[in-house]
């Protein structure tokens, strides 16, 4: 299963975080740094886009200046989790033209949403483009 | 949702901030104003939105925000959509469990969850996977099933339902009653909507590790959703990416028939493997884009996956590893990575590896990747295709490769190096000269394992000695040597350098000065072991006892004290009037039991935890094993194991400070290595074990003991003073268990307690043997019948030994079979509560009283209700009304024995919400039981 998902700058400020695991204020501080030093020092060019982290593995992959970082467990599927991380950007894409950081900071509560929409508990719960973006175009309409 | 104004101002601003000090200023001036915004009367719906976005806004950057929670409940329970949905996000990222308004929020969700507004209902049920608490699961579970199977629950509904039992399963597995419902779920995996199914086969692959059996029926359905998946292109366009037919559904499906046996039927079978073939052949489209072949990789590896766990015929296999040979040279970083990562898994079940060996100098060259991960699972991947033909060539090539690995890698690397060349070595010679290069070379990365396990190999086997003793010498007088070289070395002479002593340059003089050349370079540790080697020199060898004498007795003054004890002993040892002590004391060391290498448990406890069970565990190559066991070094013929059973004991204690009975040295050698592993991993089991223990105390049902590789479960019934206690061992790993063992007794009385007075009697019943293999998923149960003679003090121990992929492991577990387990609950009169107390504190034969800490008891509403359901669950019945204070206990019981009697107790247990402190007194007929009673209640709320 997807234990955290973290969204992250270049700089290593954290734009998107969701844990599915039992995690306290301190172990997510210190988790965010351990990702982004982890992650921001790996070649983009010839390096996987796998890095093994404590006792699971890190799937991650860079769009622009933000490292989209799926931490799953060593049995998972990881090609599977990598174009989820790229379904997920196709969607905020879709709203966004391409998405950039601003975005990300000034709709945080409409990314958790869509966040929502396509991860649930841990695994991914629904991979239609399609789908997710009428579902998201209806929940907004809503008063 | 419109987007807030006023949110959108405040981002601004603080993103225009140019010093950290100026942002928080900013925020604070922020913070200030909406808590006066709350305070104010009035605030409309819209506000109290923005407001807690803004609150969800800052700590989002990391500010600690510590209100707004009620105004996050009130949001909750707006009738509009977009302020529900930012209470729910509000909760979900600002409220903690242990909040006092968690009961509002579980109100909230009991009434969302059945929301006509299917887009709430999907609101809550989202919630319910960020929030599961225990309450939900156990009030909730049933509803949110009837949601997934309900007829008019929306698409949306259904999905999020399924994942959120998944929740609930994964936190609460003895909460969520899965029995009840996992068969009414199972259809649902044919469902024709991709999203549902996708769901569903996320649950469904969680329930089929816990109740393989009633899920079986997920395999037929799985197999024909695949085929008309990848055959019969059934799917909506929707559901297509990148020409790829929903690659993730494909992937979960391929994945969760891993987790059950390969299908019987011949028919079956056959579908099966067409598909397999299909999603290899389908593989070979060249892809247009990157998404497409990682999609059709992703499925792929899978199909691999589920290739080698059905075992689908060697010929599929062989094609198999010819596309893997492929993959492992492509350009593309992430498919060298997969590539070796599922040769590894491939090597490991294969018949024949010539179709991976063609490889080797790819694999090789790949521990010189420039990623990483790459060279990892190189590392891995050779590990697990060794076999007894390549075995030199891969560890010269891992221990020249030492060197220039990662510092990270050093570690893992020398172990199995380790692990490859004592159990694949066909010459004594080459086994001691790997290892000494390793632990040279290596030494400063790896834990003592490494080389007490060498010290092990070389007790057990007396062909090595010989040889061992010459290269040890040699190593001691090379200029440098390396201190774990130097332990090793020191340690052999010390028992087996006579057997070099006639000949040239190596009389017991020249062992001796070598020795003590070495001495000043090395650490205390290292000197410690030195020091046994002299006194065992000093047995050994009558010309040189002076010069030991002389070299101990300068030490009696180390500064060290850990030295100075053990040259105090050994000299005192050496200059007592007896012929007979020293020899005695000092005898050459026996071979070690044999037991699971520390090296493979060490590698073992390195793997990662997950949350589904791993559908296959690395390991080396069992047929090349069985090959090969005549001629490993470590396994010591059973002559050899016989003679060293008399002092097996002795050496089981101590492995090296042998001759120290005195002596603290326990670290010498040969240690178990348990104790040196205490993982992170290992604690949490350590800390789960208390868990499921304390619970077994009061509830006479549930698990015992859940590890990676087996789970034990116990049912429980008592007619006091009888009880039968039913045990559960399930395998959990992916390959078979055997030699299974499964015993209990009774803990033996403590000492100075010689009135031998009768306890627990614990014995298996009647004459059903346990099964001595499990397959995988498998269960073994065994029923033990326990008769309660007289009161005891300790929990009888369950032993569970097995081995798992050729190492053996073992267990022992405390079994919830304690005094108050044979207590029956007694009514009397509300009015006689108190006049029995009073009577009892008089007669003073046993009263025992404490005070806990219960800090919970303020926070969680349920305590109260909770704690009631403890005492009555320790067989204690209730009587209500008879204390003045209404959160009070009281509580009465009556203990059966079958030879001392019955033993009346009564039980007071005072809450103090307000101070966090729970008092609990108990009087009783025997002391015994009144000190155990008190003792449970300790342990389940430490635990709680």
């Amino acid at each position: 299963m997807i234990r955290f998902i973290l969204v992250q700058n270049r700089q290593g400020k954290t734009r998107l975080e969701k844990w599915y695991g039992g995690y306290t204020e301190q172990e997510r501080q210190k988790l965010k740094a351990e990702v982004h030093r982890t992650v921001a020092s790996r070649d983009q060019k010839h390096q996987s886009n796998f890095v093994e982290f404590h006792n699971n593995r890190i799937v991650y992959r860079r769009y622009a200046g933000l490292f989209f970082c799926f931490c799953i467990d060593t049995n998972d599927n990881e090609l599977s989790c990598l174009e989820a991380i790229h379904l997920f950007v196709e969607v905020l894409d879709a709203y966004h033209g391409n998405v950039c950081e601003l975005d990300l900071v000034f709709n945080f509560y409409w990314v958790y949403a869509v966040l929502d929409e396509m991860f649930l508990a841990g695994e991914i719960q629904e991979t239609s483009r399609s789908v997710i973006l009428a579902r998201m175009d209806q929940l907004g309409n809503l008063e | 949702m419109a987007p807030m104004k006023g949110l959108t101002v405040f981002i601004a601003d603080v993103r225009k901030c140019r010093s950290p000090e100026e942002e928080e200023r900013r925020v604070n001036k922020e913070l200030a104003n909406i808590r006066l915004k709350f305070k104010e009367p009035g605030l409309n719906g819209y506000n109290r939105k923005k407001y807690v976005c803004k609150l969800i806004y800052m700590s989002l950057l990391g500010y600690d925000v510590q209100f707004g929670h009620r105004e996050a409940v009130e949001l909750i329970n707006s009738a509009k959509y977009s302020e529900k949905q930012i209470g729910y996000l509000a909760v979900s990222l600002l409220l903690t469990e242990d909040s006092g308004f968690m009961r509002a929020v579980v109100a909230a969700l009991r009434r969302d969850v059945y929301d006509a507004n299917e887009c709430n209902a999907c609101l809550a049920l989202s919630a319910i996977t960020n929030v599961a608490t225990r309450e939900i699961a156990e009030t909730l579970t049933e509803d949110i099933v009837a949601q997934l199977v309900s007829s008019s629950a929306s698409m949306f509904v259904k999905k999020k339902a399924a994942l959120c039992l998944l929740r609930l399963l994964r936190r609460f597995p003895e909460a969520v009653n899965a029995q009840q419902w996992a068969a009414r779920v199972v259809p649902y995996i044919g469902h024709r909507d991709i999203g549902v199914t996708l769901s569903v086969a996320s649950l469904v692959t969680a329930l089929a590790q816990q109740h393989p059996d009633e899920m079986r029926k997920a395999v037929g359905l799985a197999i024909r959703r695949l085929k008309s998946l990848v055959a019969d292109g059934e799917h909506t366009a929707d559901y297509v990416y990148y020409r790829v037919p929903a690659p993730w559904l494909q992937v979960k499906l391929l994945r969760l028939l891993q987790y059950f046996p390969p299908p019987e039927s011949p028919e079956v079978r056959a579908m099966l493997a067409g598909i397999l073939r299909r999603i290899i052949d389908q593989s070979q489209d060249a892809a247009r884009e990157l998404q497409q072949m990682n999609a059709q990789y992703a499925v792929l590896f899978e199909a691999i996956g589920l290739g080698i766990h059905l075992d689908a015929g060697q010929g599929l296999l062989q094609d198999s590893a010819a596309l893997l040979g492929r993959f492992i040279t492509s350009r593309e970083t992430n498919v060298r990575y997969l590539g070796l990562e599922a040769m590894a898994r491939l090597a490991t079940y294969i018949d024949d590896v010539g179709a991976i060996k063609q490889y080797q100098g790819v694999i090789i060259q790949s521990l010189r990747d420039r990623d990483t991960s790459v060279r990892r699972r190189a590392l891995d991947l050779l590990y697990s295709m060794c076999d007894v033909d390549s075995a030199r060539a891969i560890v010269d090539e891992l221990l020249r490769h030492m060197a220039i690995a990662d510092l990270a890698l050093r570690e893992e690397m020398a172990l199995k190096v380790a692990i490859l060349t004592e159990k694949f070595a066909t010459e004594y010679a080459w086994y001691v000269d790997v290892m000494m290069r390793l632990v040279s070379l290596a030494g400063d990365h790896m834990g003592d394992e490494v080389w007490h396990r060498i010290v092990q190999v070389i007790l057990g086997n007396e062909e090595l000695q010989l040889y061992a003793c010459r290269i040890a010498l040699q190593s001691l007088r090379a200029p440098v040597c390396h201190e774990s070289a130097f332990k090793v070395s020191v340690y052999v002479l010390g028992e087996f350098g006579h057997l070099i002593a006639n000949a040239p340059d190596c009389a017991p003089i020249d062992q001796l000065k070598a020795v003590q050349a070495k001495m000043p370079a090395a650490s205390p540790a290292a000197r410690g072991v030195a020091l046994t080697a002299v006194a065992k020199f000093a047995n050994l060898f009558p010309e040189i006892k002076t010069l030991c004498l002389r070299l101990l007795d300068r030490f009696r003054s180390a500064l060290d004290v850990e030295l100075q004890q053990r040259a105090c002993e050994y000299y005192a040892l050496a200059t007592v009037e007896s012929e007979d002590l020293l020899p005695a004391v000092l005898e050459e060391m026996p071979p070690f039991p044999e037991r699971q290498s520390a090296l493979v448990s060490r590698l073992l406890a390195k793997g990662g935890d997950t949350e589904d069970q791993r559908t296959w565990v690395l390991g080396t190559r069992d047929t090349a094993r069985a090959q090969q066991q005549q001629q490993q070094p470590s396994r010591p013929g059973p002559e050899a194991g016989q003679d060293g059973t008399t002092a097996a004991a002795a050496a089981d204690g101590d492995g090296g400070g042998d001759a120290a009975q005195g002596s603290s040295a326990s670290d010498d050698a040969g240690e178990d290595g348990q104790q040196h592993q205490q993982s992170p991993e290992a604690l949490a089991l350590v800390a789960r074990g208390r868990k499921h223990y304390a619970r077994l105390l009061w509830e006479s049902d549930g698990i015992l003991y859940d590890g990676d590789e087996v789970q034990v479960g116990i049912v429980a019934q008592y007619k006091p003073p009888a009880g039968r206690v039913g045990v559960f061992v399930g395998n959990k790993a992916a390959a078979p268990i055997c030699d299974l063992v499964i015993e209990a007794r009774a803990a033996a009385s403590p000492p100075g307690d010689s009135s031998d007075a009768p306890g627990l009697e614990i014995r298996l019943s009647e004459a059903q043997a346990p099964p001595d293999s499990l397959l995988p998923l498998a269960q073994a149960r065994v029923f033990f019948d326990a008769m309660c003679s007289g009161m005891f003090e300790a929990p009888p121990t369950l032993r569970i030994a097995y081995t798992l992929a050729g190492a053996p492991s073992e267990l022992e577990l405390r079994l919830p079979v304690t005094a108050t387990h044979f207590v029956d609950p007694v009514t009397i009169a509300v009015s006689d509560f108190f006049a029995r107390w009073e009577q009892l504190g008089a007669a003073g034969i046993g009263e025992a009283r404490e005070v806990f800490r219960t800090p919970f008891l303020a926070t969680d509403g349920g305590a109260g209700p909770w704690l009631r359901s403890v005492v009555g669950g320790m067989g204690f019945a209730l009587i209500q009304g008879a204390d003045p204070a209404p959160d009070n206990i009281v509580a009465v019981g009556i203990a059966s024995t079958a030879q001392a009697g019955r033993f009346g107790c009564l039980m007071r247990v005072e809450p103090k919400a307000s101070h966090g402190l729970t008092r609990v007194t108990v009087r009783a007929t025997n002391a015994v039981l009144a000190a155990a009673v008190v003792a449970n209640l300790s342990t389940i709320l430490a635990e709680r």
